[in-house]
């Protein structure tokens, strides 16, 4: 059963369209969301979020819809848009106490176990904190009411190498314990290390949704390269060399 | 709604919503205009939602599991538990003040307003100017603060001056007496305020929550 459907989704602006996008994800794998700066990703998410309302479609998730039961739903999800970027002076210690009041499942001992694994100081603030440990610290708030969907918006933008490379471990340590992830990134060598699926967004428009393995054989086939990088180039040169004619 | 009232309170207030509830203290000034501690209540609810801004705090409840409506029915509940201890605080000074202190020369010989149920009527007055116009204005938005609060200073203080000079007209000299005068009358005018403000603040409560709604964040 999919554990997010999201149907003919668009959203108008005055200078960008979100045309008819759609994709599922299945339990117990990971999505990457990708596409260059603009494409449309961030606004997929917020709308999966009822953070922005869109002009049609449909959202879906564990048989449930947004907005109709957006309590419900938010119980059972996990948000993170990269670092944690909100009250910034306070302790991550008061964050999380007054955070865990929200959450019908949330699990102290869970928390203890990924502040501890992530070495993360409680009595500091995420003003004290690198880009990599905020990702973390916004991660444990959303493992710690074991959140079975992820949404992560390019999680690993800023990070070094060696948090990426923690991150993305992190995520496969997730999947095997059954949680979905969806992230948004336009670093596609992070999703070669860990996607099963991939939803690529190019100028609004959704390019393709489908497994990793089968989207990288059909473009080599077609002679659009060989990795995600140089399959994007190919889609995005193709639509600037367009405008250029025009 | 306990949960967002208690992340209102841990996270988002500024120290300086509490810290301007001593501004009640300012009931007891002789010569002085005390309704503008009603101002100064409400000034420090403004340093909460200037705090909570720079802090991000809508996205991280609206990320939260509740409806956005919930969001703004929180920042209404903290702003009336602030505007409402603070009317605490000016309704007990102002007891002591028609009692034991109303003999008092200072109050005796004020040229401007004393503490009576007139006083303490104009300053739910104030607040459900707060409500409406800030509250009303920053939901718009959910991040301009300082429009809404220049309406409602402007709004404030006509309210203020109209408040100081009615008790000057003719045959309402009764309103600033220091021991209080026509008490039934006061209270009248006390318990009308009193639906103004909740009427006032529930309906721009809606109202907020509806344009909140058709926000993109």
């Amino acid at each position: 059963m999919a554990i997010l459907e999201v149907q003919g989704l668009q959203k108008r602006y005055p200078s960008f369209l979100l045309d008819d996008v759609s994709f599922s994800l299945e339990r117990g794998r990971i999505m990457g969301l990708i596409g260059r700066n603009g494409a449309g990703k961030t606004t997929t998410l917020k709308s999966i979020f009822n953070l922005v309302h869109p002009d049609a479609g449909a959202i879906r998730m564990f048989g449930l819809s947004m907005p109709e039961d957006e309590r419900a739903i938010k119980q059972r999800i996990g948000f993170a848009g990269g670092a944690v970027e909100y009250y910034r002076r306070k302790k991550l210690r008061e964050i999380a106490g007054v955070t865990r009041t929200f959450y019908d499942s949330w699990d102290d001992e869970a928390y203890r176990k990924y502040t501890s694994a992530f070495s993360l100081d409680e009595t500091k603030t995420p003003l004290q904190l690198s880009e990599g440990m905020r990702v973390k610290f916004s991660l444990t708030l959303a493992l710690s009411h074991h959140a079975e969907l992820l949404i992560l918006d390019e999680p690993t933008s800023g990070l070094d190498p060696v948090s990426r490379a923690e991150l993305l471990e992190t995520f496969l340590f997730l999947k095997e314990g059954g949680v979905s992830i969806l992230f948004s990134t336009h670093i596609t060598t992070d999703l070669e290390k860990c996607a099963d699926d991939i939803a690529y967004l190019a100028g609004g428009k959704l390019v393709a949704a489908k497994p990793l393995a089968e989207f990288l054989k059909e473009n080599e086939q077609a002679g659009h390269g060989c990795s995600l990088e140089e399959i994007m180039v190919h889609y995005e040169k193709e639509s600037l060399y367009e405008k250029l004619a025009e | 709604m306990k949960s967002l009232l208690n992340k209102e309170i841990r996270l988002a207030a500024s120290p300086l919503s509490y810290i301007f509830l001593s501004a009640s203290l300012m009931t007891l000034l002789p010569g002085y205009p005390i309704l503008m501690s009603a101002f100064f209540i409400c000034f420090g609810v403004f340093h909460s939602f200037q705090n909570a801004r720079e802090a991000n705090d809508t996205l991280y409840t609206v990320l939260l599991p509740v409806k956005k409506a919930d969001f703004v029915r929180a920042k209404f509940a903290f702003t009336c538990f602030i505007q409402l201890t603070g009317f605490g605080l000016c309704a007990a000074l102002t007891a002591v003040r028609m009692t034991a202190l109303s003999p008092a020369a200072p109050y005796v010989q004020n040229a401007l307003m004393n503490a009576t149920p007139y006083f303490l009527a104009f300053v739910l007055l104030i607040y459900t100017a707060f409500n409406v116009l800030f509250l009303g204005g920053f939901f718009q938005t959910a991040y301009k603060i300082g429009m809404p609060f220049l309406s409602f200073g402007i709004a404030a203080l006509v309210l203020i001056g109209f408040a100081e000079t009615l008790p000057h007209l003719p045959g309402l000299g009764f309103l600033r007496t220091p021991a209080g005068e026509r008490l039934g009358i006061q209270f009248g005018l006390l318990i009308a305020a009193a639906l103004v403000y909740a009427v006032g603040t529930l309906l721009a409560c809606r109202r907020a929550e509806r344009r909140f709604e058709r926000i993109d964040l």
